[in-house]
C-alpha cells in the first residue's frame, strides 16, 4: 500500500484508556451483539450525543454506535421537524445528519452512517430547539398545509419588503439545518494529484475483481474507496467466494493486492466528479477520525486523479419504499440493518419486521434470527415466498404476510407498531415491533457514468435504471451497472479490469476471475403505498408523495421541474435515496412509463464536498503566490508600507517616527527627491530581452514609433497598440548592441506584453530573426531622482565613468563600472521629471544596491522613496500611467499622437484611424486644478459645464489620478475630458454623487511642473 | 570616498531556514535544497541556425543539446530542453565572465539570455518526495513515465517552472530540480515547505561545485 493509504482502520484512533482510569463507566451498550463483527472491542471509545455520554468500539460509525446504544432518535427533519432516525449505513445517509465537533471546527449535516468514532467524539443533533425530544418547532407539522411544494413560491408573495426583514429571517429559523462555524476554520487543506492507467471506483467484490485483474496484468492502478475499509458488501452480508467464506476471500485479496507495487489503494477517498481528458476529482478524509489533525496534517485532502481507463464499481443504493409514516425512528433499509448487525454487532431492534418486494431483502431474516432478534413478519407485496427462502420460512416458523405497510405507529423513540394491508382483500392487520426493515430494491449507482450528461437506461428486470453511454474512457461493472448478484460482480469486475489494463498497453496475465454461486434476484416494482398520513420520498428534504402529484396538478411534470419545486433530490444527498421514487411516482401521476419521464441531470460532487477542501492551501497568506523585489528585505527592515500591486508586493512608502500620517510621509519624500535626491525600486517593471538580427524591424511593428533607428546606448520611450487601436502598454526601451535591445513595460501589463510579443513573433512575424526573453527576474532596478543624482552616482561609480551631460546625456543607456568590482547598466531616463537615472544590477546584489545607494546619497540626504511619491511626482509632470493606459484611450487621447510614425505600419495603425477614434470630441487627457486650494480632489468624480445639471447628456468625463502637490501646495489631478485640450483656462464642474461632494475646478495643462523640463534635462 | 560592498543575496535568504522542520521525531523524508552560486544561460536558436547552434554547444559541452523535453548532461554543465529549438545551460558560476564565453561560443547562431540571476534553484528529494511533489505538480513522475532526465516546462501554484529529474538519479534516489522565478521564489518556497511538512523535512543550501 502506497504511503497514502489509511485502510488500517485503528492506527489513528486512541485508546480511551485514560477515561477508564479515571473511573468513566461506560455506559452500556445495550444493543452490543456479542458476535464478531468488524470491530475491536478491546478498544472502547467514549463519545457524546447531545450531551449525553455514551460508548462505542473502534471500528464503529457514530450511527452504528449510536445504534448499539438503542439510540434511535437523532435529528428533526428540515421542514416539518418530524423525529428521525438512522436510515441507512452509507454515504447516501437522508436522515441521521448531525452537527460533529464545537467552536470553530463545527461541522453541520454530517452523516452519522460515515463518520467514524473516535475517543472523545462530540456530536449534537440539528433542527430542533429547546432539546431533540421536546422540538417547539415540530408545530409545523399541524401547520403542513402551508408547507406543501412551492410554498416558498405561494406563501411569502406580499409584500416584498417583507422578504429580507421578516420572511427569510423566519424560515431560516425554522428550517435550513445545522449551523455552520462563526469562526475560521483552524484547519488545513490541500489538493494533490495521482496519475494512473486504471482507476477502480469501489472496492466491493467487482472493484477488488477489476483491481486485482488490472494489477495482475501490470498495469498501474488506483483502488478508491470511500469507506474505511475494502469489500462493500462483502463486510456486511457475507457469502462465499472460491469455497472460502466472503471475510477469508476478502482479506486474501486485499493481501494480494498489497503484495502488488504497482497498485495504490486509497480508503476514506469518495470519487466525486469525472472531467475532461481523463481526470477525476476524489476526496480524501484525512484526518475526520480524529478530534484534530497531527500537526502538519490536513483535515481532508482533494485529489485530482489522471487515469487513462476507469472501471466504476461504485456499487448500488437500496431504494426506500414510499409509505405513510416511513420516515419515523426505527424504519430503516433492510441492507443497513444487517450492516448494523453484521458488521457492527449492533441490533437496530429486537423485534423486526421485514417489508420487501424483492429476493435481497430476505437476507435479513437470517442476519436477525441469527443475531438472536426475532423476525415478527415479513410483509412481501408478490403474494409468494422466493423459492430459494421458502427454508427459512419452516427453519424460523416465519410469518409472511402479502401486502403492503399502510401506517406506522409510533412516537419520537420510534416504531412501535405497524399496520398491513392486504393490497387484495383492502383487510389490515397490526403488528407490534421496533425496526421496520425495508427494501424497495435497489438502484446502481449511475451518477459518475452520467456526468458527461450521459443518460442512463432503464431496466424493467431490477426495475433500475443502468447506465446508458459512459465517459470516455470509463467502464462500468458489477451492481453500479445493474448486475446484483455476487458471482455476476466477481465475473464482470475481472472482465472490466483485465480489458482496461489491456487497453493500456499492460501485457501481464490478468488471472482468473473469482467465483460464486449464481443467485437469483427477482423483484416487482412497488414505489407507493397510498393511504393516509404522510408518506416521504426525500427524508432530507421533507418531500411527500402528495407534494410529487401536486406538483404534477399544478403543471410541473418535467422532472427537472419537479425538482425545482419541490426541491426534490436538491439537499446535500442529492436525492440518492429519493429521486427514482419521485419519478415513478410522477410518471404514474401522468400515466407515463418510468423511462418516459426520464431523470433529472447528474452533476458533480457526487457526495458533498467541503469549500475548504476547494480552497486547499490557498488561503489567508497562501491566497495567492506573492512576489517579493530584490530589496525587499530591505525595505521591509527600513519600515516601509507595501502595498499589493497585481502579485508584487511593493514599498508604498517609509514612515518615518512622527511623521502623522501617510501624506506627510509622501510629502517629505516628494520634496527630498525634488530638493536632494531619493531612490526607488522599480524592478517590477517587466523587462524583455530581444535580440536578433531583426530585432529593430520587430521593434518598429509592435510600436506605433521607430527603434530600428535607435542609436546603440540609447533609450527611447516607445508606445504600442492593441490591434484594435487602444493604447496597450508603453515604456522605455534600450539598444544595448546591434542585435540586442532591452524592452521595459509597465508592472501590470509585463506578462500579457510579454505574450503578446510571442504571440507577434511566433504567428505574425515567423519571418523575423528576433528571440524574446524575459528578464524581469534577472534584474534589480532603481530609479535615481532629483538634483543630487549626479553627485551620488559619482561617488558610486569608478572614476573613469563619465556622468557629464556630455558623457552620458539624456535617454543614453551603456554599462558602467561600479566601485567594487560590480558592472552595472545605466539609463538616463526620467519618471519624475527631475534628474534621474535607472541603474540595474544582477538580482544578486540588488540589497547591496540599496545599502550602497544610501552610503554614496548620504551626503545628500537620500531618501528612499515608494510607489505613492512616485505616483505623485508622475502627476506632476503630467505622465501617463494605468488609470490613463486604460484600455479606451488612444495615443491621441493621451496627447501623444503625434508619435505615431507615417514612415512605418505598426499593430493598430489601421483600426485606430477608425471615425470613433479619430472624433474631435473624444476625452483627453488634461490637468485639473480644483479652484479651492484647500479642497481635495478625488478620482472618479464627473467632470461636467459649470452651470449644467448632472446626468448622462451633460457629463463630459472623469479625473483618473489625484494627489496632493507639494510643489503647488494642492490636489491636483489628471481628467480624461471632452475636447479637453482646446478648454484649457475652463472652469468646470466636478461632480461626485458617490461622496456627495460637488466643486468648481479649472482645466489646465497636465504638466504642472516644469514644463518645459530643464529639471531632467540638467 | 566610501567603499562599497556587494554582498549577494539569495531570493530565499529569509525564506529557507536550514534544519529540520516538520514531521514527527527526527524523521526526514525529504530533503530541500536551494543551490546558490549557479550560472543559467538561455540559449535560443537564431533563425535558420539549429544546426549550427547544436554544434557549438556540443562543441563547448561535448553534448548535444536536447531536442525533446530532457536534461543532459555535458563537460561541466547541464543543458536542459526549455521550448523548440530553445535549451538552458546550467553551470556552477565560476569567477571569469561565464556569459562573455558563451555568447562568444554562440556567437552569430544563438541569441543567449543571462538568467543567472532571474530563477532560483530548489532540489527536492528523498522517499516522500514525489508525494509532496503531487500537492504541487500537476506532473506524473513514475519512473515508467518520467525517467531520470525527464524535464519539463510546467508551472507550480500557477508560476511557470523549469522542472527536470536530475540525470542519473534512479529509484529512491531520484532528485528533482526546478527552476522558479527569482521573484516567486519566497513564495513558492512556502508552498513547497508547506507540502513537505508532514514528511518531515531537512533544509539546507548548497553550492553550486
Amino acid at each position: 500500500m502506497s504511503g497514502y493509504s489509511r485502510s488500517e482502520p485503528l492506527a489513528r484512533t486512541a485508546p480511551m484508556e485514560a477515561n477508564v482510569r479515571k473511573g468513566v463507566t461506560p455506559a452500556s451498550q445495550s444493543h452490543r451483539l456479542p458476535g464478531d463483527g468488524i470491530i475491536d472491542r478491546r478498544l472502547p471509545l467514549q463519545f457524546s450525543f447531545d450531551g449525553k455520554t455514551m460508548t462505542g468500539f473502534a471500528g464503529d460509525t457514530l450511527a452504528s454506535a449510536l445504534v448499539a446504544n438503542g439510540v434511535k432518535l437523532v435529528g428533526r427533519s428540515f421542514k416539518y421537524h418530524r423525529p428521525r432516525g438512522i436510515v441507512t449505513a452509507g454515504s447516501e445517509e437522508p436522515s441521521a445528519l448531525v452537527e460533529m465537533r464545537t467552536g470553530a471546527r463545527r461541522e453541520p449535516n454530517t452523516r452519522a452512517t460515515t463518520q467514524e468514532l473516535y475517543d472523545g467524539l462530540i456530536a449534537n443533533s440539528q433542527n430542533r430547539w429547546p432539546s431533540l425530544r421536546r422540538d417547539f418547532m415540530s408545530i409545523n407539522q399541524l401547520f403542513a398545509p402551508i408547507f406543501v411544494a412551492g410554498f416558498y413560491y405561494k406563501t411569502f408573495m406580499w409584500p416584498a419588503k417583507f422578504w429580507e426583514s421578516i420572511y427569510e429571517p423566519m424560515i431560516r429559523r425554522a428550517a435550513g439545518l445545522g449551523k455552520s462555524a462563526e469562526l475560521p476554520d483552524p484547519d488545513h487543506y490541500d489538493k494533490a494529484w495521482a496519475h494512473c492507467d486504471v482507476l477502480v471506483v469501489g472496492a466491493g467484490p467487482a472493484g477488488l475483481s477489476a483491481a486485482l485483474a488490472a494489477g495482475r496484468a501490470g498495469s498501474r492502478v488506483i483502488l478508491v474507496e470511500e469507506d474505511t475499509l475494502i469489500g462493500g458488501r462483502l463486510l456486511s452480508d457475507g457469502g462465499e467466494i472460491d469455497g472460502l467464506d466472503a471475510r477469508e476471500w476478502l482479506r486474501g485479496a486485499a493481501r494480494e493486492l498489497v503484495s502488488l507495487p504497482n497498485v495504490r489503494i486509497m480508503t476514506r477517498t469518495a470519487l466525486f466528479g469525472v472531467y475532461d481528458g481523463g481526470t477525476y476529482a476524489a476526496l480524501e478524509r484525512v484526518s475526520d477520525n480524529v478530534a484534530m489533525p497531527d500537526r502538519h496534517q490536513v483535515r481532508q485532502r482533494i485529489w485530482r486523479i489522471v487515469a487513462k481507463r476507469s472501471v466504476v464499481t461504485a456499487g448500488a443504493i437500496e431504494r426506500p419504499i414510499v409509505f405513510p409514516g416511513n420516515d419515523r425512528p426505527g424504519v430503516m433499509m433492510a441492507s443497513a440493518v444487517r450492516t448494523y448487525v453484521n458488521r457492527f454487532a449492533a441490533l437496530p431492534g429486537k423485534r423486526v419486521a421485514l417489508f420487501t418486494n424483492n429476493d435481497d431483502g430476505w437476507r435479513t431474516v437470517e442476519t436477525i434470527e441469527r443475531a438472536g432478534a426475532h423476525i415478527v413478519a415479513v410483509i412481501d407485496p408478490r403474494h409468494e415466498v422466493p423459492a430459494q427462502y421458502q427454508r427459512l420460512v419452516d427453519t424460523y416458523d416465519l410469518r409472511v404476510l402479502a401486502g403492503v405497510v399502510s401506517e406506522v405507529k409510533g412516537g419520537v423513540d420510534g416504531v412501535r407498531s405497524i399496520v398491513v394491508a392486504n393490497d387484495k382483500n383492502g383487510l389490515t392487520q397490526r403488528i407490534d415491533t421496533d425496526c421496520l426493515a425495508v427494501s424497495g430494491g435497489w438502484n446502481p449507482n449511475v451518477g459518475l457514468s452520467c456526468f458527461h450528461r450521459g443518460k442512463p437506461t432503464w431496466r424493467e428486470d431490477i426495475a433500475a435504471f443502468v447506465p446508458g453511454s459512459a465517459p470516455k474512457g470509463m467502464a462500468t461493472a458489477g451492481a453500479a451497472n445493474g448486475e446484483l448478484s455476487l458471482s455476476a460482480c466477481l465475473r464482470e469486475g475481472h472482465g472490466a479490469g483485465a480489458r482496461a489494463a489491456a487497453e493500456c498497453g499492460a501485457a501481464g496475465k490478468p488471472g482468473e476471475a473469482s467465483k460464486a454461486d449464481d443467485e437469483v434476484y427477482a423483484i416487482a416494482p412497488l414505489w407507493h403505498v397510498k393511504g393516509k398520513g404522510k408518506a416521504f420520498v426525500d427524508f432530507q428534504h421533507d418531500v411527500t408523495a402528495s407534494d410529487v402529484t401536486l406538483a404534477q396538478r399544478e403543471g410541473f411534470e418535467s422532472v427537472e421541474h419537479l425538482k425545482r419545486y419541490t426541491t426534490l433530490g436538491m439537499a446535500t444527498d442529492q436525492g440518492k435515496t429519493s429521486n427514482i421514487n419521485g419519478l415513478a411516482i410522477m410518471a404514474e401521476a401522468t400515466g407515463r412509463t418510468i423511462p418516459e419521464t426520464g431523470t433529472t441531470i447528474y452533476r458533480p460532487p457526487y457526495a458533498p464536498v467541503a469549500i475548504g477542501a476547494f480552497a486547499g492551501h490557498h488561503r489567508d497568506e497562501n491566497f495567492h503566490a506573492t512576489r517579493l523585489t530584490p530589496s525587499h528585505h530591505w525595505a521591509a527592515k527600513q519600515g516601509a508600507v507595501f502595498v499589493d500591486t497585481g502579485l508584487w508586493k511593493r514599498a508604498q512608502w517609509y514612515p518615518r517616527a512622527g511623521e502623522k500620517d501617510w501624506l506627510e510621509t509622501v510629502t517629505r519624500e516628494v520634496l527630498a527627491v525634488r530638493n536632494g535626491v531619493g531612490f526607488c525600486d522599480v524592478s517590477t517593471l517587466g523587462k524583455v530581452d530581444v535580440r536578433g538580427a531583426d530585432a529593430g524591424v520587430f521593434l518598429d511593428r509592435v510600436y506605433i514609433n521607430s527603434f530600428s533607428n535607435l542609436a546603440v546606448g540609447k533609450a527611447r520611450y516607445g508606445l504600442m497598440l492593441r490591434e484594435d487601436g487602444i493604447v496597450y502598454d508603453d515604456g522605455t526601451t534600450s539598444r544595448l548592441a546591434e542585435d540586442h535591445y532591452f524592452l521595459t513595460t509597465t508592472t501590470a501589463k509585463a506578462g500579457p506584453v510579454m505574450q503578446h510579443l510571442e504571440f507577434c513573433r511566433q504567428v505574425l512575424f515567423p519571418e523575423l530573426d528576433v528571440q524574446l526573453t524575459s528578464a524581469t527576474d534577472q534584474w534589480a532596478q532603481f530609479s535615481i531622482a532629483g538634483p543630487n543624482t549626479r553627485n551620488l552616482l559619482r561617488a558610486l561609480a569608478d572614476p573613469s565613468e563619465d556622468l557629464t551631460n556630455e558623457g552620458f546625456p539624456f535617454m543614453g543607456a551603456r554599462e558602467v563600472k561600479l566601485r567594487g568590482g560590480v558592472t552595472a547598466r545605466l539609463f538616463r531616463i526620467s519618471f519624475s521629471g527631475e534628474m534621474a537615472f535607472e541603474i540595474s544590477v544582477p538580482a544578486r546584489y540588488g540589497a547591496a544596491m540599496a545599502e550602497n545607494l544610501m552610503i554614496a546619497g548620504k551626503p545628500y540626504g537620500v531618501t528612499p522613496y515608494g510607489t505613492e511619491a512616485l505616483g505623485v511626482m508622475r502627476i506632476e509632470k503630467g505622465h501617463v500611467a494605468g488609470p490613463e493606459l486604460n484600455g479606451t484611450t488612444t495615443a491621441d487621447d493621451l496627447g501623444l499622437g503625434k508619435m505615431m510614425s507615417k514612415k512605418k505600419d505598426f499593430i493598430g495603425r489601421v483600426m485606430a484611424g477608425r471615425e470613433a477614434l479619430t472624433a474631435p470630441n473624444r476625452q483627453v487627457v488634461v490637468g485639473i486644478k480644483p479652484i479651492d486650494k484647500a479642497r481635495r480632489l478625488r478620482s472618479g468624480a464627473h467632470v461636467i459645464p459649470k452651470g449644467a445639471i448632472p446626468g448622462p447628456q451633460t457629463d463630459q468625463g472623469y479625473v483618473t489620478s489625484v494627489c496632493f502637490s507639494p510643489m503647488l501646495d494642492q490636489w491636483i489631478g489628471l481628467g480624461l475630458v471632452e475636447r479637453g485640450r482646446e478648454r484649457t483656462g475652463e472652469i468646470i464642474r466636478i461632480h461626485d454623487p458617490l461622496r456627495n461632494e460637488d466643486y468648481e475646478a479649472e482645466i489646465c495643462s497636465p504638466v504642472f511642473y516644469d514644463p518645459e523640463g530643464v529639471r531632467q534635462r540638467g | 570616498m566610501a567603499d562599497f560592498s556587494w554582498n549577494v543575496q539569495s531570493p530565499l535568504q529569509q525564506a529557507l531556514v536550514p534544519g529540520r522542520h516538520g514531521g514527527a521525531g527526527t524523521q526526514v523524508g525529504v530533503t530541500l535544497e536551494e543551490v546558490r552560486g549557479v550560472s543559467l544561460v538561455q540559449v535560443m536558436a537564431r533563425r535558420g541556425r539549429v544546426a549550427e547552434t547544436i554544434k557549438a554547444a556540443k562543441k563547448l559541452f561535448s553534448v548535444e543539446p536536447p531536442d525533446t523535453p530532457r536534461a543532459v548532461s555535458g563537460r561541466n554543465a547541464t543543458l536542459i530542453w526549455s521550448g523548440p529549438d530553445q535549451f538552458m545551460v546550467l553551470s556552477a558560476r565560476q569567477t571569469g565572465d561565464q556569459f562573455a564565453k558563451l555568447t562568444a561560443g554562440f556567437a552569430g547562431v544563438a541569441s543567449l539570455s543571462d538568467q543567472s540571476d532571474g530563477r532560483c534553484l530548489i532540489r527536492i528529494a528523498g522517499s516522500g518526495a514525489r508525494q509532496a511533489l503531487a500537492k504541487f505538480s500537476s506532473l506524473d513522475l513514475h519512473d515508467s513515465v518520467f525517467p531520470a532526465g525527464a524535464a519539463a516546462t510546467t508551472a507550480v501554484d500557477h508560476t511557470a517552472v523549469n522542472f527536470w529529474r536530475e540525470p542519473g538519479s534512479v529509484d529512491e534516489n531520484a532528485v528533482f530540480n526546478m527552476l522558479v522565478f527569482t521573484s516567486f521564489a519566497d513564495s513558492l518556497w512556502h508552498t513547497i515547505l508547506d507540502s513537505c511538512l508532514e514528511y518531515g523535512v531537512q533544509a539546507s543550501v548548497a553550492h553550486a561545485a
